[in-house]
């Protein structure tokens, strides 16, 4: 994920974006994406992330630092000669051309063949599913099929780089889930590179091979899912990533202690026994038990009250005070055939193994 | 449903409305309410009603001739008016020249408003916009007759333009009363009209459509072509048929920059009713002229659609 190579799709280094309005909107961003691969950047609204793709499109240009697309930099070429295919968040679709005529619009503007101009179009609507739909107005169709033709009009003319500036957020979640596995389907169906922006955590694990977390412009971890959700770089990694309770107190040689009490825990970097220290366990790796159950395998076993219990449909997420750590903590139950047991204020033990605990230095964020 | 406190008392504003509504109930009781369209545009109706009744009674007049020895119209209704003004190569040379004035009207100030009205939706800066605005209607503000004026001063044989002209061994020029300074005042005026209406259809193109437009392949000339152009037709036709029925139909500026050798079909309309004082071909012409811009309206509606002016409406 690391390193410079000839097969690297897009190069950015040390990429400063200042608008001189105090903060800058991106601080030294630094990667380089391999040819073939499937890259989201996740970050919360103003984290600075659709600023670094519009970088990347060369609608903008960085302040510092610079931004390759195949080897040259990104803003070399005007835009109307740019390899480069993205589908943008209102789509932007042309609602005075029909869908093919969508479709064919960048081939004519990049002199195709006009012979081979329909040919390519139906093969494009086919891979969209939209093979019947050739003659439809824009606004004859349903946002789903919008967003299949503005896919299909970003890839038909072959670009080396597609990039997408979150064209799901308008979606209702159904659709936008069925889309997400369909952008998945149709980025392995042709190996195009891709860079997509969004702020659905969800998203950015099902459909990537590789995550970039941006907040206040600054990329806070590049991984691949799976690491990403593992071993969090941070704590913000952690929070945006999963829900996470966070504790705070002193390193020790097993763990933390919060408020006198131990907590078994690992850390993620050097931190002198004694520091303060941040710990992070995800709600679904705290197991929860009737108050005395052993919770065999766990490092760590704590009594608390439920403070409350919300119902999520496939799962509970029960808020649990622990008055050893003076803190409440999330915990998630699973088993749907057990939905419920634990009432508010009902006494309960939970407990968790040394290794989901993980501690942060406390200065990190 | 709480109660509220004896000594509360809603505003002076709420219980005015309260009041405003009882009234409205007696005068107008609710089981009326599906006829209140019909009360809506009832001022409307009023005022179109005048308009077509003044029409008969041009129409009427249309139809009669002067006597010139008595200065009476005839009793007798003949179309010798109308055989008159459409053979008289006179009115055929007014008309030709409205209409062509018309035609060369909309399209100049369609090319300028376009451009203008673009910069006034896209520009990010408020101060620019603020000035952008100012400048359209500092004019707009002055009236037909002062500005007309202006030009005469300005485009004078010894008017500002002449004499810069001047200083550079230039002789002096006729710039004023010919067919060129009419359209140049009439293109001045109609030009707030049409960027006012080419604004609304601007500013529903989103710039992000631009935007795509270029990563897909096109240059700035294509996508004004292919994209910007069509997306904004409806506004066009609007300001166009705005700007061509307003320029056909006008007086002040042909009277004023033309200096009479200029003439549109208003101004022989005009010396028909109060020079001459032959009612009877006044409203001929009168009629005439709106039949004309009635069918060549009516045609651009026919196969181009409303525009803006269908209010969102289908054609």
């Amino acid at each position: 994920m690391s390193g410079t190579g000839s097969s690297d799709a897009v190069v950015a280094r040390n990429v400063d974006m200042d608008f001189g309005t105090g903060a800058m909107a991106v601080k030294q961003a630094g990667f380089s994406l391999a040819r073939g691969r499937f890259l989201t950047i996740l970050g919360p609204s103003g984290s600075g992330k659709t600023t670094l793709l519009r970088m990347i499109a060369g609608f903008q240009t960085p302040t510092r630092g610079e931004i390759l697309i195949g080897g040259k930099p990104a803003d070399a070429v005007a835009p109307h000669r740019r390899s480069v295919g993205m589908v943008f968040q209102k789509l932007a679709l042309f609602p005075h051309m029909s869908v093919e005529e969508n479709v064919a619009f960048p081939l004519k503007m990049r002199r195709f063949n006009p012979r081979e101009i329909p040919g390519r179009v139906a093969q494009y609507l086919d891979l969209v599913r939209l093979g019947g739909f050739a003659k439809r107005r824009i606004n004859e169709l349903s946002g789903g099929q919008q967003q299949r033709v503005a896919i299909a009009r970003a890839l038909v003319f072959e670009p080396e780089l597609l990039l997408l500036d979150e064209p799901l957020a308008a979606l209702d979640r159904k659709l936008r889930e069925e889309m997400q596995l369909e952008f998945r389907r149709i980025q392995k169906e042709l190996g195009v590179t891709t860079i997509n922006v969004t702020h659905d955590q969800r998203e950015a694990l099902v459909v990537s091979d590789e995550i970039i977390v941006m907040d206040q412009g600054e990329i806070q971890q590049h991984a691949s899912p799976v690491e990403m959700y593992r071993r969090p770089a941070n704590p913000f990694v952690a929070h945006f990533i999963g829900v996470s309770s966070f504790l705070a107190g002193r390193r020790t040689e097993t763990g933390l202690t919060v408020n006198g009490s131990d907590c078994a825990g690992q850390a993620v970097a050097d931190i002198a026994p004694g520091a303060e220290a941040r710990g992070a366990i995800r709600a679904e790796q705290v197991r929860i038990a009737a108050p005395g159950d052993a919770l065999s395998g766990c490092d760590t076993v704590l009594e608390g009250q439920v403070s409350d219990t919300i119902f999520e449909g496939e799962r509970l997420l029960y808020f649990v005070t622990l008055p050893a750590l003076a803190t409440t903590i999330q915990v998630f139950h699973h088993d749907p055939a057990e939905h419920a047991p634990y009432a508010r204020g009902a006494t309960v033990s939970v407990g968790w193994t040394a290794r989901d605990l993980l501690i942060f230095p406390a200065k990190d964020r | 449903m709480p109660n509220p406190s004896p000594e509360f008392r809603y505003p002076l504003h709420w219980r005015l409305m309260d009041a405003v509504e009882r009234i409205a109930d007696l005068v107008w009781p609710r089981r009326l309410s599906r006829h209140t369209g019909w009360l809506f545009i009832a001022p409307a109706l009023l005022l179109v009603g005048l308009l077509v009744l003044g029409l008969i009674q041009i129409a009427d007049a249309s139809l009669r001739t002067l006597d010139t020895s008595t200065f009476l119209m005839s009793e007798d209704w003949s179309t010798e008016n109308y055989r008159k003004a459409l053979s008289s190569s006179t009115y055929l040379t007014v008309a030709w020249r409205s209409l062509s004035a018309a035609v060369l009207t909309t399209v100049l100030t369609l090319i300028l408003a376009f451009p203008y009205a673009w910069a006034l939706v896209r520009v990010k800066k408020a101060w620019i916009r603020k000035a952008l605005l100012i400048t359209l209607f500092l004019p707009f503000f002055i009236g037909q007759v002062v500005r007309a004026y202006g030009w005469l001063i300005i485009l004078g044989n010894s008017g500002m333009v002449n004499e810069a002209l001047s200083l550079v061994g230039v002789t002096p020029m006729r710039l004023l009363f010919n067919y060129g300074a009419v359209v140049f005042g009439l293109v001045q005026y109609m030009l707030p009209f049409a960027v006012l209406l080419l604004v609304p259809a601007l500013t529903a193109i989103p710039e992000e459509t631009e935007t795509a437009a270029g990563s897909l392949g096109a240059s700035w000339p294509r996508i004004l072509w292919h994209v910007l152009l069509p997306m904004a037709k409806p506004g066009l036709i609007g300001a166009g048929l705005v700007v061509f029925t307003l320029t056909l139909t006008d007086f002040a500026v042909p009277a004023m920059l033309g200096g009479g050798g200029q003439d549109f079909i208003a101004n022989a309309i005009y010396d028909q009713f109060f020079r001459t004082a032959d009612q009877g071909l006044g409203s001929a012409l009168a009629l005439i002229l709106v039949a004309a811009g009635s069918v060549l309206v009516g045609l651009v509606f026919m196969i181009f659609g409303a525009g803006t002016l269908a209010m969102g409406g289908r054609k």
